[in-house]
């Protein structure tokens, strides 16, 4: 009884945290196709980049300061209340962008649903008692003053103690680095994921620290420690190969959609049927983040989906090699460690054996 | 416990964390495996399924937020994305009827 109580516990915590991160998530990943464009742009046109272009490359800047951070609150916003909260929460998200100097996804994040979900509990409140054909001007004049508002209190207020809490996270990532001890996020991250919390994880918290690492550097490792697709891959190949007779049928497909499409949620499904697996993810992951540590291997933009084509495509200039030997060597202890776990094979071969022994002594 | 017959199955949503990824391509998929029934399939985030599905499909670690989400729907969760048999017992009542529950 007790079990099932923290069990059913456990799994309301578990669909909260995911409803957060997935929110959170919601807000970048519809747009990702600018960030891409940020990220190609990024990589081709600044002065070390593949074909150095000083006009061109006049739009980095404006791109992550200011149209970035408004997609995001505009789509935050619109997550809570529709166009009308994308509005607001777009003209809010301008006070943080103005406040700082940092680019303000953190901050895009908080008051672009904050801003919606003041206007939706303003409009309950007034739209019944609007007199009929006064509705257009009540909307739209309480839309600019609260939108206004909140701009002025992110200017002021917001934006400030987000720009601390910003630089906290920040310098608590570069403390990792710094005392090498960056592999231990793997940690988190890889039972996270198999939660399916890999796109709350990536594009909620790894994603904008990522992004303001590579305005200061030019590059992020926080951005491969997600998205390598080297520990699923060792997975899948330890499964293609010594799995059950069913993952062994899928595997090869799912490798495909798995590396090439970037689909990670494909192997999950392959770990929370083996649960021991999640040791190999770890591990791949911890020796995968390691050597882009040691490699110092960064990316310019999130790669998203996690294919290896979409790493390679926001790879800075010099560091493919870097990326690539981080990709295998995860693949490499993951797959080891994975096929360790499963016997190379030989549990699965036993209970085969097993199995027709009894389907024949059945027979006869 | 929601039920529907598999022949009044008119609208399949398959629903994801974002809806981007893994549920689009079950969604091209299932569309080809269901053309022939006059079956529409969609794909969503999980949090933002259309209240007029009629059948959700999702993973079995989502099922939950699915079922707060649309409580009156019928939530099915399947544990592979590939080849779990979820799917082939979803096409076969609606290829040849029978009830479908969650």
């Amino acid at each position: 009884m007790s079990t099932q109580q923290s069990e059913s516990r456990f799994a309301s915590v578990r669909s909260g945290v995911q409803r957060f991160g997935g929110f959170l998530a919601g807000m970048v990943m519809p747009n990702i196709g600018a960030f891409i464009a940020w990220g190609l742009i990024t990589a081709l046109f600044i002065p070390d980049g593949w074909w150095p272009n000083e006009h061109l490359a006049q739009l980095v800047d404006p791109m992550i300061a200011y149209l970035l951070p408004l997609l995001i609150g505009y789509t935050g916003g619109h997550l809570v209340y529709d166009k009308r909260g994308g509005v607001v929460g777009a003209i809010a998200t301008i006070g943080v962008i103005v406040s700082a100097d940092i680019p303000m996804f953190l901050g895009a994040m908080v008051v672009g649903p904050l801003a919606a979900y003041l206007m939706k509990q303003f409009d309950r409140v007034a739209q019944p008692r609007t007199p009929s054909g006064f509705e257009m001007l009540v909307n739209n004049f309480s839309a600019g003053i609260l939108g206004g508002v909140m701009a002025g209190l992110g200017l002021y207020a917001i934006g400030p103690i987000v720009t601390t809490v910003a630089g906290w996270l920040g310098s608590g990532v570069q403390f990792l680095i710094d005392m090498s001890l960056l592999p231990l996020v793997s940690l988190i991250v890889e039972p996270a994921k198999i939660l399916f919390l890999n796109n709350a994880i990536n594009h909620g918290v790894l994603g904008p620290l990522g992004v303001a690492r590579v305005a200061e550097q030019g590059k992020a490792i926080e951005f491969l420690v997600e998205t390598s697709p080297g520990p699923g891959l060792g997975i899948l190949l330890a499964c293609m190969l010594f799995g059950p007779k069913l993952s062994r049928a899928t595997a090869p497909g799912a490798i495909v959609i798995h590396f090439l499409g970037g689909i990670h949620e494909i192997y999950f499904p392959y770990i929370l049927a083996q649960p021991k697996l999640l040791l190999a993810v770890i591990g791949g992951g911890m020796s995968g983040v390691t050597t882009f540590m040691l490699l110092d291997a960064g990316l310019v933009a999130t790669p998203a989906p996690g294919s290896i084509i979409a790493l390679m495509a926001v790879t800075p200039r010099g560091d493919h090699i870097a990326v690539l030997a981080g990709v295998v060597v995860g693949t490499v202890f993951s797959f080891l460690i994975a096929s360790a776990l499963l016997g190379f094979g030989r549990a699965e071969r036993k209970a085969e054996r097993e199995a027709a022994a009894s389907a024949k002594a059945k027979d006869s | 416990m929601a039920t529907i017959e598999g022949s009044a199955v008119k609208k399949v949503v398959v629903a994801c964390d974002a809806g981007m990824g893994s549920s689009v391509l079950l969604t091209t998929q299932l569309k080809k495996t269901l053309a022939p029934y006059d079956v529409t399939v969609e794909h969503s985030p999980v949090d933002r399924v259309p209240d007029d599905a009629d059948l959700v499909l999702c993973h079995s670690g989502l099922v939950a937020r699915a079922r707060t989400r649309v409580p009156d729907t019928v939530v099915i969760g399947f544990q592979m994305f590939l080849g779990d048999p979820v799917f082939t017992k979803v096409e076969a009542a609606i290829r040849d009827g029978g009830t479908l529950g969650d």
